[in-house]
């Protein structure tokens, strides 16, 4: 009785996304279809959405060890601030990180000479997609990374020590590998975020067609000119999209996405 | 051999206050100390795994104070063992050869060679998950003697085990121990577990080494009233010197109406202890058959320390017969009894009795003294 009434609770909110997915299904046309098949802008889109956000999810996990590291091993003078501050960009609202990155790129004298003397452009950018995403979604990597130290008790690297490894040894044999589902799991959170990410990328990066578009603002301009059926095709191909990567992450990462 | 001289380590509100000891080759110590006394504190400061404020530890003559961990040739089980949860039982003992880059033959061999001695060959291709208690306590020893240290650090090794497999894993400990004479340093809160292994032993109590002794010294002779109830002594009582005598260099403590005679020369107040096992009983004075134990009633007079007791309860701790009892004066005496002489005693039992506590049994405990190397 106890299991048949948490199943419930699962059942419903598994047929209430599947219906609203088949719902869009039966919507969409067979025109609409072609078009998303047939479209150089929609098949740019598509590989823009997988290629940045992918990048995003491998710069965010490079971020998220060490930084969860430390804020799960070490105590130092203002750690409280530098946690809260780590998950500042998860309450973002999403427009609040584009309108941030436009103005200090624009706006102040660092951000200036970033893209004007060291030529490293980003806004209105494809490079300026990578950016906004990591702003949005790395926090999600580093909670999660921490959570996972957090979960490997220090003994084991304290033993490690003992048996001749130095820190970084203990660190790569012991807690990384032990880490390694909960970080796996962040990586995967990241990389939903950035797929999916719309808000800030309009802001800061626009949506150029064969240049910044990507599958979530392509919804959007399909959308905003009218092009239901050919909006809601595209919004399933980038479900379609979703689904099998978490399913190859899920069956290269192990146990990784039981966190999630 | 291991020596600390004066180490102190703080942490928060906690610290280790200067702890001296010297723990010969070979020889089997165990720390006592009940729980936040600072046990695991001091093998970790010992291990490198926390760096003391001050003092200085020595191994097997060197100084080791400021090297790292996996520089001193330590052998460390943690509590609880933390076995590496990722690695199969012969991966996890075979880790620290695997890190000082031995070839794979020599980790086998090694490994095979620390697994017999442990007698857990059958175990090597398990995974830690679904190990037993006791299977994972010989797993991490294993992977701590797989490297043959000069010394062994057991951090409360067998506290998860059922009382069975406990002592089966003490005498294992013990014997492992003597066949590599290895110096040993256990850390336990359980009495019984001291005994089964200890050559020495010493009490820890808030950071600071009450006594350092072997275990019979501690249980007769306690520095000070901690270890005296450490050592699960209930009788401390507290009189007044009122007379000492030059000739006999004993002391007369007057505790409410009685005086008790005490060995050696005591002034002001002074507290002592007798074990519980020490105190006799015999029967009333108006029983004619009197002789129980190793007094008679015949001789009464000429036993020192004799004083009139009431019998208020008794009770069965399975190998011996708890006895409390009101004497003249404030605080209760317990006594402990076999059950034999128990059974004697109670096919005459009256609830007067007379407890006889023999000076020599009688240990006068020094003023809330620590331990000093």
């Amino acid at each position: 009785m106890f299991a048949a009434a948490f199943f419930l609770f699962m059942a419903a909110f598994i047929i209430f996304i599947l219906t609203l997915i088949i719902s869009d299904i039966f919507y969409i046309d067979k025109k609409a279809v072609i078009t998303v098949i047939t479209s150089r802008f929609i098949r740019h889109a598509l590989w823009m959405s997988i290629w940045t956000s992918f990048t995003t999810a491998f710069i965010a996990l490079f971020f998220a060890v060490p930084i969860g590291y430390v804020l799960s091993r070490f105590r130092f003078p203002g750690h409280a601030l530098a946690d809260s501050i780590v998950d500042l960009p998860i309450v973002f609202p999403p427009l609040v990180a584009g309108l941030t990155l436009l103005v200090f790129f624009s706006q102040t004298a660092l951000g200036r000479w970033i893209q004007e003397d060291l030529g490293l452009e980003f806004v209105f950018q494809p490079k300026g997609i990578v950016l906004c995403q990591f702003v949005a979604a790395a926090s999600l990597a580093i909670r999660s990374a921490k959570t996972a130290f957090d979960d490997v008790d220090r003994r084991h690297e304290n033993v490690a020590l003992t048996l001749g490894c130095t820190r970084w040894g203990s660190f790569r044999r012991i807690c990384l590998p032990l880490a390694w589902n909960g970080i796996i799991a962040g990586g995967i959170l990241t990389w939903a975020r950035a797929f999916g990410l719309f808000g800030p990328l309009m802001i800061f990066v626009g949506s150029f067609r064969g240049r910044t578009e990507v599958l979530s603002t392509t919804i959007f301009l399909e959308q905003s000119v009218g092009n239901l059926e050919v909006a809601l095709a595209i919004a399933l191909l980038l479900i379609f999209v979703a689904l099998i990567a978490i399913t190859v992450i899920r069956l290269i990462g192990g146990s990784a996405t039981a966190k999630l | 051999m291991i020596r600390t001289e004066q180490i102190s380590f703080r942490i928060g509100a906690f610290a280790l206050q200067s702890v001296s000891c010297q723990i010969p080759n070979g020889q089997y110590f165990v720390l006592l100390g009940p729980p936040g006394s600072g046990k695991t504190i001091f093998l970790e400061c010992l291990c490198g795994l926390k760096k003391i404020d001050s003092g200085r530890i020595y191994i097997d003559g060197r100084e080791v104070t400021t090297l790292e961990p996996r520089a001193r040739n330590i052998g460390y089980v943690p509590q609880d063992y933390a076995l590496f949860p990722h690695l199969s039982v012969e991966q996890n003992i075979a880790f620290g050869l695997r890190v000082h880059g031995f070839g794979r033959k020599d980790v086998t061999a090694r490994v095979t060679e620390t697994a017999d001695l442990l007698e857990i060959q059958h175990l090597l291709s398990r995974r830690i998950e679904g190990l037993s208690g006791g299977e994972k306590q010989r797993v991490a020893l294993a992977r701590a003697l797989v490297l043959q240290p000069k010394v062994l650090l057991l951090d409360e090794p067998v506290c998860a085990l059922d009382e069975a497999t406990r002592q089966e894993v003490c005498a294992q400990l013990f014997r492992i121990q003597r066949k590599l004479g290895l110096t040993t340093i256990h850390v336990s809160h359980n009495l019984e577990e001291a005994f089964s292994v200890a050559d020495r032993a010493a009490i820890l109590h808030q950071g600071l080494l009450q006594q350092v002794d072997t275990l019979s010294d501690l249980l007769r002779r306690p520095n000070n009233e901690f270890v005296a109830r450490f050592m699960r002594c209930e009788n401390i009582l507290c009189g007044e010197a009122v007379a000492q005598s030059a000739h006999s260099g004993d002391t007369k403590v007057k505790i409410g109406n009685i005086q008790l005679q005490l060995s050696g020369q005591h002034n002001g107040q002074v507290k002592f202890m007798i074990r519980p096992e020490d105190i006799l009983i015999l029967p009333g004075p108006d029983d004619s058959s009197c002789v129980v134990r190793r007094a008679s009633c015949e001789n009464l007079n000429a036993i020192r320390n004799a004083v009139p007791a009431r019998l208020q309860r008794w009770r069965d701790c399975g190998s011996y017969v708890r006895i409390e009892l009101v004497p003249p004066w404030r605080i209760n005496l317990v006594a402990h009894m076999t059950h034999a002489a128990f059974a004697e005693l109670k096919a005459k039992l009256q609830p007067d009795v007379i407890v006889v506590l023999h000076p020599e049994n009688i240990h006068v405990l020094a003023k809330d003294s620590a331990y000093n190397e």
